[in-house]
């Protein structure tokens, strides 16, 4: 049994909305492990995102247990190590060329030396944008900016991917290729990748296809 | 060099070909401040520098006076000049008088000036225009200049003076004549005030029209180039017989230098303002971005950046607006100084004002001296004003929790 990157049991969460409160998550349970992918389907609103958001300690549940890597520390320090994360809308920061975006992540951990920047480098040549690294996110289409977004999300070597749609924002054939690459990149390198997604065809490359229906995942 | 320091830098400045817009308005109005406070508080300082030196090269740095007047003036100066620090001394008498020249009256002070020793303690000489100093003798004037134009007099015509002691005589039923003086020069040393209503004859002179006998009014004393004026002035009393005083020429002016400060002050002050201002201005750049980055600001959350560090990134903002806008103000402001003299002359030409700026400035050309102290407190305060002035958006940005920033549209 390989080790378990990410457990998550009966996560609950509710939303208050005036007087109403909307039960999203009643008691979710996950378990990944190294190096698997698991797709997350579902219909508009069923809470995806707000699921994504608590595996990433970005938010908190309102009952149940997280662990990342058996430690139940989902802290922000510990999240720029343990995990990388990509958007629907890339969230490139404008300012900052392809190269120093990637670089952020690493950035944010500690000063970057020689070493993280090979590294950026070589991400940035693994997803096809060897050349592109120091155009700006608006000299750069959509799929290239989703490619920079996953270089960013390798760049600290997670052990765990969360993608909240990545290719919503894109057409089929770049959708494609983005979810092609992601994979490709998370089983060479064993990290784990949760991925939330309306395409059945992308959710079938995945090791694991899993559904979120009235709070619950199936 | 930590990330937020360096994402700050990153948004005043991106990368490429954009111009930094924002980064230049900002930088900008908090360098005028600065340019406007370096500016003016060195014309300022430069006023009082001026005067300074009017003052000593004129009268010496320190005044030793007595209640009434000094009947042994000589022994007090030789007591005076074995003083340590102490390089001259000169009597003087001094006091108002009546003048009276072609039907025209004036009211100015008169100074009895000791012609043996006044070179070594006032260098009087070179400010004499149409005449020398030499020239004075115990039937002669020097006019200060602004007295001269006033009076319609020139060098060579001749004046009534009257003293106090007609009224001592006209009581006694006695018979007073004027003095007739010849005016042998028109001083001039460069500041209005000192250039306005002043008579200088001879000691001799002044002694006969006070009927002080072989008395003075007082000495001017003359250090050594960069002997403390206090210290000085301590040593004075300690050597000079009781009810003699020495006064620095500090407590001499000190009500107009109390003035001075005062108005420098309150100038230093109200410009403040334009700093505090350019800071608003600041605050208000630096939370739009906030809210434009709301999405960016989930990011970095996201990316593991603590809310602390992204507050101080936005600090950072403000911190570096305040550092470039401080360079750049004290270029500007240096420059300025730097031509300030052309400055003026080009608005007195275009105004036709040269006359009237002039007069208001008191100097023939506008003086500047550059206190490092001062400088040093208006970078402090810059650049303090410019951090508080992130502090808000920084709370702000701090404040944004990743998830709704991230979700925000
Ligand atoms: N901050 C909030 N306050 C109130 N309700 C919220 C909040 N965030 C999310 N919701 C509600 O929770 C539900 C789940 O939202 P969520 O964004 O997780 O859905 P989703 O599955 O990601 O949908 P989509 O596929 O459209 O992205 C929605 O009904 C949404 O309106
Ligand atoms: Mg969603």
């Amino acid at each position: 049994m390989a080790e378990v990157v990410l457990q998550a049991q009966r996560l609950a969460k509710n939303y208050l909305s005036g007087t109403q409160q909307l039960a999203v998550l009643r008691g979710v349970d996950l378990e990944v492990a190294a190096g698997e992918s698991v797709s997350i389907r579902g219909e508009s609103g069923s809470g995806k995102s707000t699921l994504l958001n608590l595996l990433a300690g970005l938010d908190s549940a309102d009952t149940g247990t997280l662990e990342w890597g058996g430690v139940a520390d989902t802290g922000t320090a510990r999240r720029a190590k343990f995990l990388g994360m990509v958007f629907q809308s890339f969230y490139l920061i404008p300012e900052l060329n392809a190269r120093a975006n990637v670089l952020m992540a690493a950035r944010i951990v500690a000063v970057p030396g020689a070493a993280e920047r090979a590294r950026a480098d070589e991400l940035l040549r693994r997803v096809g944008l060897a050349e592109r690294a120091t155009h700006l996110p608006s000299q750069l289409s959509g799929g290239e900016r989703q490619r920079v977004a996953v270089a960013r999300a390798l760049m600290n070597s997670p052990r765990l991917i969360l993608a909240d749609e990545p290719t919503g924002n894109l057409d089929e054939h770049t959708g494609d290729a983005v979810i092609d690459l992601l994979l490709a990149v998370c089983r060479e390198t064993g990290t784990a990748l949760v991925l939330v997604t309306h395409n059945a065809a992308h959710a079938k490359k995945t090791n694991r296809q899993l559904f979120l229906r009235e709070g619950v995942l199936h | 060099m930590p990330w937020y320091l360096y994402l700050a830098l990153k948004q005043l400045f991106p990368s490429g070909r954009k111009f930094p817009f924002f980064t230049a308005i900002s930088v900008l109005g908090v360098a005028l401040g600065v340019a406007l406070l370096v500016v003016v508080t060195s014309v300022m300082g430069g006023f009082g520098h001026e005067i300074r030196r009017m003052i000593v090269d004129t009268e010496g740095e320190v005044q030793v006076r007595a209640s009434g007047y000094l009947a042994d003036y000589r022994g007090v100066i030789q007591r005076i000049v074995s003083v340590p620090g102490v390089t001259a001394a000169t009597p003087y008498a001094t006091g108002p008088v009546a003048v009276v020249y072609k039907q025209r009256p004036a009211y100015p002070l008169l100074r009895g000036l000791d012609l043996a020793t006044i070179d070594k303690v006032a260098n009087l000489a070179r400010f004499v225009h149409g005449g020398r100093l030499d020239d004075l003798d115990d039937d002669a004037v020097i006019l200060s200049a602004q007295l001269a134009s006033s009076l319609g007099a020139f060098v060579g015509d001749t004046l009534e003076v009257y003293s106090p002691l007609i009224f001592e005589k006209l009581k006694n039923d006695e018979v007073f004549l004027p003095r007739e003086l010849k005016i042998v020069g028109v001083l001039e040393i460069g500041h209005q005030q000192l250039d306005s209503n002043t008579l200088y004859c001879t000691l001799r002179a002044a002694q006969d029209l006070y009927g002080l006998g072989p008395a003075a009014h007082g000495i001017n004393v003359r250090l050594k180039p960069g002997v403390n004026e206090d210290e000085a002035v301590a040593l004075i009393n300690a050597a000079v017989p009781r009810g003699v005083r020495a006064h620095s020429w500090q407590d001499s002016f000190s009500d107009f230098l109390w003035v001075l400060n005062l108005e420098k002050g309150m100038i230093f002050f109200l410009l403040l303002f334009v700093v505090i201002v350019a800071a608003f201005s600041v605050t208000s750049s630096l939370l739009i971005s906030v809210v434009r980055k709301t999405r960016e600001i989930g990011l970095l959350g996201a990316l593991g950046g603590a809310p602390r560090h992204v507050a101080a990134c936005f600090c950072a903002q403000g911190l570096f607006i305040g550092v470039f806008g401080t360079l750049l103000g004290l270029a500007l402001g240096f420059g300025a100084l730097a031509v300030r003299n052309d400055i003026v002359l080009a608005i007195a030409r275009v105004t036709q004002r040269q006359e009237v700026l002039q007069r208001f400035y008191q100097f023939k050309q506008l003086p500047a001296h550059t206190s490092v102290n001062e400088v040093m407190l208006i970078v402090g305060l810059t650049i303090v004003i410019s951090t508080l002035a992130g502090l808000l958006p920084a709370w702000r940005a701090a404040r944004l929790k990743p998830v709704e920033a991230l979700r925000s549209e």
